[in-house]
């Protein structure tokens, strides 16, 4: 596993990826919300896919959460997983921002829409900065509420060898919500992705 | 005498892509740093007539810096290179002073675009 490290001018670059796309994202998001996304610099960590769920599961144990997966596919082999954690003590207040009722259905839906709108267009900024376009499966929903929800999560997590855990935070200034999106990328398309970090590298 | 112009960013890759997208035309001495508070180190203690900012960063945020350079009325013009791009925080870094916002990733282009429409080259 460890051939699969970053370096730290490949991580810096990375960084630097995320950053923009997140930006591009928040717009997107604080124009859907039509109120103010508090940035923060992501963090980074290349983490074995298989500690992921006991780490989702720790961070989460207090409150119900409702995770989001959506599968994603691009060129030359890259390909992954980008999973939303939002926790749902805060999901009413968004519920009624954009006008959706305040029952399970019309919640499941709205988180889906949300998720939609950051990670479409995450992934959009990033791929066009790696040159790459990406296509997307169906998202997936799944809730804390779910009494298989800690084997689903280990279950995702384990179709990834390992897992590129990019911690992005998206606040919002004038409403108590936030989420975290955690990109999962399985091994051989980590390889793929650090050869196009190097690529990028060589030319500044 | 040459221009001293900073560029601020806590990305290596985002401060070499910009050193390198920067137009031949602009004759400038080119000092970095690092975070907001590296920044404000330089422009206490050397003349830096055009600065390019970052905003997310850590330490000290390019709003901060902004802040600072208000506060003690620094003569320096800065241009705001960041990835937020919300209507919001375009309207803050320019009521705080910036001359110009770039969204990322800097590119020649844009780059000129903006120097030349300032005067800058």
């Amino acid at each position: 596993m460890t051939e699969l490290h970053f370096s730290d001018v490949q991580r810096d670059c990375l960084q630097e990826l995320v950053n923009v796309a997140m930006g591009q994202a928040s717009d997107k998001l604080a124009r859907y919300l039509g109120t103010f996304v508090h940035l923060q610099v992501p963090s980074i960590a290349l983490v074995e896919a298989t500690l992921l769920s006991q780490h989702f599961a720790n961070r989460y144990q207090q409150q119900s959460a409702t995770l989001v997966s959506l599968g994603f596919f691009g060129d030359q082999g890259l390909r992954g997983e980008t999973i939303m954690l939002y926790q749902l003590a805060n999901a009413g207040v968004i519920a009624r921002l954009l006008g959706y009722s305040d029952d399970a259905v019309s919640e499941a839906e709205m988180l889906t829409d949300i998720s939609s709108v950051l990670t479409t267009t995450f992934l959009s900024g990033l791929a066009e900065q790696l040159e790459n376009s990406f296509s997307y499966a169906a998202p997936r929903i799944l809730s804390s509420r779910d009494q298989y929800f800690a084997d689903k999560l280990a279950y995702t997590a384990e179709q990834w060898q390992l897992a590129l855990q990019v911690d992005i935070r998206y606040q919002l200034t004038d409403y108590s919500f936030n989420c975290d999106m955690i990109l999962l990328i399985p091994g051989e398309a980590v390889l793929r992705l650090r050869q196009t970090l190097d690529n990028i590298l060589a030319e500044f | 005498m040459a221009l001293t112009a900073l560029i601020c960013d806590d990305s290596l890759l985002a401060r070499n892509q910009l050193k390198k997208s920067l137009p031949s035309v602009f004759d400038a001495d080119i000092l970095t740093a690092g975070n907001g508070v590296e920044a404000l180190t330089i422009l206490r203690t050397r003349e830096v007539g055009l600065v390019f900012l970052d905003l997310t960063m850590p330490e000290l945020d390019g709003v901060g810096v902004l802040e600072a350079i208000k506060a003690e009325a620094m003569d320096c013009l800065v241009i705001v290179v960041s990835a937020d791009i919300q209507p919001e925080m375009q309207k803050r870094v320019m009521e705080l002073g910036a001359l110009a916002f770039v969204q990322k990733p800097a590119t020649a282009d844009k780059l000129a675009a903006v120097m030349h429409k300032y005067g800058l080259i």
